[in-house]
């Protein structure tokens, strides 16, 4: 097979000794049908031992391997080499932290992906002796989208919404909170309600579309914030009506 | 050994210069001022016509002036841009679910063109154009 020889210009920061990220570019010989995971897992093997980065099944299922090319958020293990040129930028995800080279700190997702339950929250608790939830087709349809998140956060590294203002509860656990929030077998809209329909959540969406744009997953988050603030205005409206809680 | 995590910040000022999308969502977010603005003149137009016979018509003269035409001209590419950029994402908030299947994207866009094309000929027609 015939090998192709590309840079990689890769971010580097160890915080040990650098005040502030910089370039080092390396020379990947390369097989036709790599990843950019492929090369950075050669320059890991052959070039370079302490280069950082996050990876873990190359298949696009675990969603670890985040990381800015050529200005794209990317998978590492979604972008073919032979969709680039011979000079690849390859830099940590936006918008987060970087901990080591191309590492970010995840710890602000993680806490708002809590915040919003992303869970089944059921009406009655079912003991196993009752059997499972039962559901049609189209029940599943309505949310099965949305499910298809693995958190990546490429999204956050696409909105500038996020990075702007960090408070911004941000597109992937807000598309999670609506994947519950449709799911038949869930009552928890309530309970996401002062998270999700609060001015750091939906409302602090503008729209931009990056997060859709760039997702894996073709899981919409963008869209799905528009959905739940739409629902969220119907049930501010219907507050003030006979019945309603103001 | 102590972390030391490295922050870029965003700039405030020119983050939109970054990325074709984040033009283009500016252009899209932008060309609103332009329709404002002539939402703005026309209301003006209202109290013209309220304050009689030559108020009104020194406003109609104001549209008709080289600078009133370039600024309509300039609105309405705008708004065109304006409804082609908000209309081409309307599936993304409107997910209509029929059994299992979803109404297709360009469908729900397609009814929006025409619900604005019969309003906009019901406009005209009113205003003695068509």
């Amino acid at each position: 097979m015939s090998t192709r020889t590309i840079t990689m210009e890769v971010l580097r920061y160890r915080p040990e000794q650098d005040q502030e990220p910089f370039f080092q570019t390396y020379t990947v010989p390369c097989d036709p049908d790599w990843v950019v995971l492929d090369a950075l897992n050669y320059i890991k093997d052959e070039l370079d031992r302490t280069l950082s980065y996050r990876w873990s099944c190359h298949m696009f299922v675990c969603g670890s391997c985040g990381m800015v090319i050529d200005g794209e958020p990317k998978l590492g293990c979604k972008a073919f080499l032979k969709d680039y040129g011979d000079k690849i930028r390859v830099e940590p995800m936006a918008n987060f932290p970087i901990e080591r080279d191309l590492v970010v700190v995840i710890d602000d997702f993680i806490e708002k992906l809590e915040s919003v339950k992303p869970y089944l929250i059921p009406k009655e608790p079912r003991t196993i002796e009752q059997g499972e939830y039962l559901q049609t087709p189209a029940q599943l349809k309505a949310f099965k989208q949305y499910s298809m998140c693995i958190n990546c956060l490429l999204c956050y590294s696409a909105c500038p919404q996020y990075g702007l203002d960090s408070s911004f509860v941000g597109p992937s656990a807000l598309a999670l909170a609506h994947r519950y929030n449709m799911d038949s077998r869930d009552v928890g809209r309530k309970a996401r309600e002062d998270v999700v329909a609060s001015h750091e959540g939906i409302w602090e969406c503008s729209f931009v579309g990056a997060c859709s744009q760039v997702c894996p997953k073709d899981v919409d988050p963008a869209g799905a914030i528009q959905q739940t603030k739409i629902t969220s205005a119907i049930d501010y409206v219907t507050s003030f009506l006979p019945g309603g809680n103001r | 050994m102590s972390r030391k995590p490295y922050v870029r910040q965003m700039s405030k000022t020119s983050w939109f210069l970054t990325h074709s999308r984040y033009k283009n969502y500016m252009l899209h977010e932008v060309t609103c001022i332009f329709i404002a603005i002539y939402a703005v003149i026309l209301i003006v137009g209202l109290f013209r016509l309220g304050q009689g016979p030559e108020a009104w018509q020194g406003w109609l003269d104001g549209l008709r002036s080289p600078l009133g035409i370039i600024f309509q001209i300039l609105a309405f590419i705008f708004s065109v841009i304006h409804t082609w950029s908000w209309f081409k994402v309307v599936p993304q908030a409107m997910r209509i679910q029929r059994g299992e299947d979803f109404v297709p994207g360009n469908l729900i866009v397609g009814v929006h063109y025409g619900v604005l094309a019969v309003i906009s000929l019901f406009v005209l027609i009113l205003a003695g154009v068509a």
